[in-house]
């Protein structure tokens, strides 16, 4: 059980020697690549449940897009992920901008509680469809886009470069949202519809626009999401619904509608598992992951009646 | 309750059960086990969905838990009778463990941890292979024959229907009521607000139980895809919502368009039933939408003054 737990963490990190046990360390430096890209990922769900109350089911989906598009553009060009993420971030804008046609806009005069319901499955819907088409348009075969970058040495700890640069960039992406949240006109439109709807229209702000970039500024992280996620593991056509139920515990766990919360969380899910996969198997640690995220569920809402 | 809706609510229930003892084999006999199955899961979903106003995305975990003690109690050497009643027992206890722990939650917190549930007892299911057959699933010899199996699944619908309307009229559903409206001044009236969301999610959980444990019985075959499936929770969240109709009447007959359009997309579109599911989701939640917009209301005025 061990054993094949920490085979699967050699081979997370790229090494080509299995016989090779990574330290601790070495685990924590993994985990901290892979919960940046979760962080981004749940970035992106917090600020559509922030502003507009969405809980858009199809995150993950479109975090599956990005790896596809990333896939098919490799057959034209080898891109690096950088420059890719580069060329797809008006495309995903503007694919915010139809999913709030469809899972934003026609739910608009119901009530708060009726519309986070009726957001909830027409997103499912959207997730379903996005789903098939997936299967149809690049078949069954996971999503891997592996990209050749040097390694290097840091205190005698061997560090994957194309997993630090991915991080950096995650990380970066994250800095620029929160920069513009605050420091844009846009971005304090957002926050202020965030808070009150009704004073932020007294103050001449349109709803309908603010909440559309909203959404797609959150399908720009969930895109580059599955870019740097398929760089780094393959990913299945299938496997948006369960990137967008982790980024919704990561969202829940580090508190809806702000953006540290979940930028934390996301990088101690990314520890949490590399962890689990580290001491158990790799198919134990979704196990692991959801029971200590429904027990923390529990407790938080425990304390808060408290 | 009005005579019309009793009328109609006492041909559909009638209905369902003569074509249970009716049609037990072939394609019909599966469709209408599937029919009552899912009825089963709708208005056992409806009983907190509707009184509590909590959405459960993980409904189908107390389906999956029946249906495993059911095939595992079997695999050890018991009867039907024996396995039932260890199987009934064994859910009541795991599903009072889990309402006990997620009745605090609120209303979108309670939707995630039932998700997280659900996704924790299919990896579960699978990871414990040697007593659950994993990934494959668990294959058990036909135990009853497929009429009984039919017949018991039908007087199931037939006591979770009851289940529905005792409950929503006695005192605990309107503390139910009171609980949905404001939990706070609920319990400031002296409400145990945690045993009455508690007793609703028990009386909720384990009818779902019975039809897994029914439907492993009839079809022999479990997996942690279709016995933890979150199509399945869906189908029941959707089946009580998409018609707006008050009491069970709404999510029976949400049962019956749902497997009628389930039915057609999964037999005549291989390979694009996900995405067309998913339209059905869609449309469910637009035609909410337009039933609230201004512009939708008239257009459903102008259909039934055309109507007049």
């Amino acid at each position: 059980m061990l054993n094949s737990g920490r085979i699967f963490i050699l081979t997370a990190f790229g090494l080509s020697d299995v016989k090779r046990r990574p330290s601790v360390i070495q685990v924590l430096i993994s985990g901290l690549f892979l919960g940046g890209v979760y962080a981004l990922l749940a970035v992106g769900l917090s600020l559509a449940f922030g502003i507009m109350g969405v809980l858009n089911l199809a995150h993950g989906s479109l975090a599956v897009l990005g790896a596809i598009l990333y896939k098919k553009s490799l057959v034209l060009h080898p891109f690096s992920p950088w420059i890719f993420c580069v060329l797809a971030t008006p495309i995903f804008l503007c694919l915010g901008f139809i999913l709030h046609l469809i899972i934003v806009t026609p739910f608009r005069n119901l009530s708060q509680s009726e519309g986070v319901v009726a957001s909830l499955i027409a997103s499912l819907g959207v997730a379903f469809i996005l789903e098939d088409l997936f299967v149809w348009w690049q078949g069954w075969e996971p999503i891997s886009t592996y990209f050749s970058f040097p390694t290097f040495n840091l205190f005698n700890l061997k560090i994957p470069g194309l997993r630090a640069v991915l991080m950096g960039m995650a990380a970066i992406t994250i800095g620029l949202s929160t920069l513009f949240l605050k420091k844009t006109d846009r971005g304090r439109s957002m926050r202020a519809l965030s808070q009150d709807q009704e004073t932020a229209s007294l103050y001449g702000i349109n709803p309908g626009i603010t909440s559309m970039s909203a959404l797609g500024l959150a399908t720009i992280m969930a895109g580059l999401a599955g870019i740097f996620y398929s760089v780094l593991y393959p990913l299945g056509p299938r496997d948006g619904l369960d990137l967008t139920l982790k980024a919704l515990f990561i969202v829940v766990a580090g508190g809806m509608g702000n953006l540290r919360g979940p930028a934390v969380a996301g990088l101690l899910l990314g520890l949490l598992e590399s962890f689990a996969g580290f001491f158990f198997t790799y198919t134990s640690t979704d196990t692991i992951v959801y029971s200590l995220l429904i027990v923390y569920l529990v407790l938080k809402r425990g304390r808060r009646r408290q | 309750m009005k005579i019309w809706r009793i009328s109609f609510l006492t041909v559909i229930l009638g209905a369902l059960v003569i074509s249970a003892a009716y049609f037990s084999e072939g394609y019909l006999g599966i469709f209408v086990f599937s029919l009552i199955i899912n009825g089963i899961m709708a208005v056992s979903f409806d009983i907190p969905g509707r009184s509590l106003g909590l959405i459960s995305l993980g409904h189908a975990t107390f389906f999956g838990m029946g249906a495993y003690c059911f095939g595992i109690s079997i695999t050890q050497g018991f009867t039907f009778f024996p396995a039932l009643i260890l199987s009934v027992l064994l859910s009541a206890v795991g599903a009072f463990i889990i309402t006990l722990l997620l009745a605090g939650l609120g209303h979108g917190y309670y939707s995630l941890a039932t998700l997280g549930v659900l996704i924790v007892f299919q990896r579960l299911s699978e990871t414990l292979e040697s007593l659950t057959g994993g990934s494959a699933g668990l294959y058990i010899p036909e135990t009853i024959s497929k009429l009984h199996c039919n017949i018991l699944a039908a007087f199931l619908l037939l006591a979770t229907a009851a289940g529905h309307v005792l409950y929503s009229r006695s005192r605990w559903g309107l503390y139910s009521k009171e609980t949905e409206a404001s939990e706070e001044a609920a319990e400031a009236i002296g409400i145990p607000t945690r045993k009455v969301k508690t007793a609703s999610l028990m009386i909720s959980a384990i009818p779902a139980s019975m039809a897994g444990l029914l439907h492993l019985a009839r079809t022999s075959h479990v997996s942690p895809v279709s016995g933890f499936s979150l199509t399945l929770s869906i189908t029941a969240l959707l089946a009580s919502r998409i018609v707006p109709a008050r009491g069970i009447l709404g999510p029976l007959l949400g049962v019956l368009l749902i497997t009628a359009a389930e039915e057609v997309i999964w037999t005549k579109f291989e390979g694009f039933n996900h995405a067309l599911f998913g339209l059905i989701l869609l449309s469910a939640a637009w035609y909410q939408g337009v039933q609230s917009s201004e512009a939708g209301l008239n257009l459903i005025k102008k259909f039934r003054v055309g109507e007049k």
